[in-house]
């Protein structure tokens, strides 16, 4: 889109709250909420075993490392703006996670001690970052083609290192992750608890969050108001690359090692991005959409497989969720911004 | 209307046609490295079998994207065409259905998804990255189900009608039919998008969607129409696909995505315009083809390969975009 308009993601602030604003306002979210409900409730009456302590444990425990890629992700998706071509995506993330979660494996095999192979992994992830935000903000190629590479180089390397074979490892701290914690839930769910809020401050809550959303909804203004565009674009970039680090430490912890095919991972990180923007009033993406989003999709997998529906439906049902929510918040927006232009 | 690549302005400066050469000349080196080094690599059985079996089914995949990015759009489902393609032929050819039948119902089961990525975009005005992203997600998922978690089908043990084989090698004087394919499609498209009102309207709507719409031309169709030729185009990879390998491999198609796209956009990054075109695609898929096979026979690895092939991608999409950048 050639527009000189803004990157109009909810304008509803702008008029007075249109109907389609009041409704990404309440209904949206409110609506999301109710099927979410609904849907959690289907698999309570079908399995018994659904709403145990044990078994919402286990789901914390697996939304870890989507949760923590999907963190990322948002912050991304917050700094590159809405244009969902031109606006920030990274595709990278989940190959990322894999290389990462290669070089932890690898260099605790090779009698690296915890914290030089854990500070290895961080770097790995933190580079592979950097390379994207080189290519997007130095040489400006398309986030979407850019990131779509370097996944490709990220699984090659992943491969080279790994020689494409599973990669087991083991260490005190991996062992105390997945080892119960308070209440019974494992001391990895309480990291990731953690985690998810430091994210959720740093997004939403300092002024570094408040600048990287004015860049990303509004790059002219943000830059008319003094701040470096680029610089915190860049940022958003390197924290995904550090988010697939963390997340590739949890992976190994939860596998026992590297495994591969972790960029299978893309899809849900990618839906539960997207989705969380339902969560938000104005339709924007939001950290804690974002991880409600990667909550209710591995509940849903989680139900799937407790009831035994085929776990083959769940990207086909991930998929058909992606392309509602989207097509909805299309038309909201395309209202809105006819409203705007009419008024 | 969905801005993939600067907007056409010709290459008049000094530094973008220098960067041009210096492309050229580091994959004539190559080239010849690879002549020089890399054992069997200039030899016609070598050069015929990497024209057969690497550079035709990616020369049609990257036509498919070709399409679709001189729109200024990206179509990450083309393997999702190709997979419904090869499936619906394997699976019919199975049943003993006839050949003629088996061709189309595949090229219609392509089209199908199409008409979906078509109806997402205009319909429903999602962004054809998220559209075709969210029907790749439901193509896995189709196929999934119907193999039983990827179970491939084979045709191996089957009495196979002559003509199924003759999809994937049969020969037209002297030349291998799917090299025909290629040669037909390519000609065909690029006399559609440098001939025809049709396919300049494609071009106008890709370099400058804004005025294409104040022209009045007929934005929704042509992107409608876009969409569902590189759908029908990425089932020809099926055909040929479900005749090589005598076989349905679920999410097989998935595979020549990235090459695909690469293809289309070291040929927009060689061409003067720098726009998606034919022959500079073409070119894409030449060079990524025989940098692969000699890197293959100097004996790197699958693994390497694919981070060179990666490598590749990433410094010809930035030698584009400094291009973009120097032109500014």
């Amino acid at each position: 889109m050639t527009d000189l308009s803004p990157n109009v993601r909810g304008a509803g602030y702008t008029v007075r709250p249109s109907l389609a604003a009041q409704a990404g306002r309440y209904w949206m979210p409110g609506g999301a909420i109710l099927i979410i409900v609904a849907v959690l409730a289907v698999f309570a009456v079908l399995s018994p075993l659904f709403l145990t302590l044990g078994n919402l444990g286990n789901v914390l425990q697996q939304t870890a490392v989507i949760g923590i890629l999907a963190i990322g992700l948002t912050l991304v998706l917050i700094g590159g703006g809405a244009h969902s071509l031109t606006g920030g995506i990274d595709l990278s993330i989940a190959a990322n996670l894999g290389l990462c979660a290669a070089v932890y494996a690898v260099l605790l095999r090779q009698g690296y001690v915890s914290g030089l192979a854990m500070l290895g992994t961080l770097l790995t992830g933190v580079a592979l970052g950097l390379l994207n935000a080189a290519a997007v903000v130095w040489l400006r190629i398309l986030p979407l083609l850019a990131t779509l590479t370097t996944m490709n180089i990220a699984i090659g390397l992943e491969m080279v290192i790994t020689q494409n074979a599973p990669v087991p490892a083991t260490g005190a701290l991996l062992d105390l992750l997945i080892s119960a914690g308070p209440l019974a839930i494992p001391w990895l769910s309480w990291a990731f608890a953690l985690a998810a809020l430091l994210f959720i401050v740093l997004a939403h809550f300092t002024r570094f969050g408040l600048r990287l959303q004015a860049v990303g909804g509004y790059p002219l203004a943000a830059r008319a108001a003094g701040v470096a565009v680029f610089r915190y674009v860049a940022l958003s970039y390197v924290l995904c690359g550090l988010c697939a680090g963390i997340a590739a430490l949890a992976s190994v912890a939860v596998l026992s090692g590297s495994s591969p095919g972790s960029n299978d991972n893309l899809l849900m990180v990618i839906a539960a991005a997207l989705l969380g923007v339902v969560f938000s009033r104005r339709l924007v993406p939001t950290i804690g959409g974002t991880l409600i989003s990667g909550l209710f999709l591995t509940l849903i997998a989680n139900g799937f497989q407790l009831i035994n529906i085929s776990s083959y439906w769940i990207n086909g049902v991930e998929g058909v969720l992606i392309l509602l929510v989207v097509s909805l918040t299309a038309q909201l927006r395309r209202r809105q911004q006819r409203r705007k232009v009419s008024v | 209307m969905f801005e993939i690549t600067a907007p056409a302005t010709p290459a008049k400066n000094g530094y973008g046609n220098l960067l041009r050469v210096v492309m050229a000349a580091t994959f004539l080196a190559l080239l010849l490295f690879f002549t020089l080094y890399a054992p069997g690599f200039a030899t016609l059985s070598n050069v015929e079998s990497v024209l057969l079996n690497n550079v035709a089914p990616l020369a049609i995949a990257s036509l498919a994207i070709t399409v679709v990015a001189v729109l200024g759009a990206v179509d990450l489902s083309i393997g999702t065409a190709i997979d419904f393609a090869c499936l619906v032929l394997v699976t019919l050819i199975l049943h003993k259905t006839g050949l003629t039948l088996a061709v189309t119902a595949a090229l219609l089961a392509a089209l199908g998804v199409g008409l979906f990525n078509a109806f997402l975009v205009v319909v429903l005005g999602v962004e054809p990255f998220l559209a075709t992203l969210g029907t790749l997600f439901i193509g896995q998922s189709v196929q999934q189900l119907s193999s039983n978690g990827g179970q491939p089908i084979y045709l191996l043990s089957q009495a196979l009608p002559p003509s199924f084989s003759a999809i994937g090698h049969g020969t037209l004087l002297g030349i291998a039919l799917p090299l025909w394919y290629v040669l037909l499609l390519a000609v065909a498209l690029h006399q559609l998008l440098q001939r025809t009102g049709y396919g300049r309207a494609f071009s106008v709507l890709g370099a400058q969607a804004s005025v294409a719409r104040y022209s009045g031309l007929p934005v929704p169709r042509l992107t409608a129409a876009a969409f569902v030729l590189s759908s029908l185009i990425a089932g020809v990879v099926g055909l040929m696909l479900a005749s090589n390998v005598k076989a349905w491999v679920p999410l097989s198609g998935n595979a020549y995505l990235l090459n695909a796209i690469g293809a289309a956009f070291i040929g927009a990054t060689f061409s003067a315009s720098r726009r998606p075109n034919v022959p500079g695609t073409l070119l894409g898929v030449g060079l990524l083809s025989f940098v692969a096979n000699g890197l293959l026979l100097i004996g790197w690895s699958f693994y390497w390969q694919q981070v060179a092939t990666g490598v590749l991608i990433f410094i010809v999409l930035a030698v584009g975009a400094l291009r973009g950048r120097s032109q500014l």
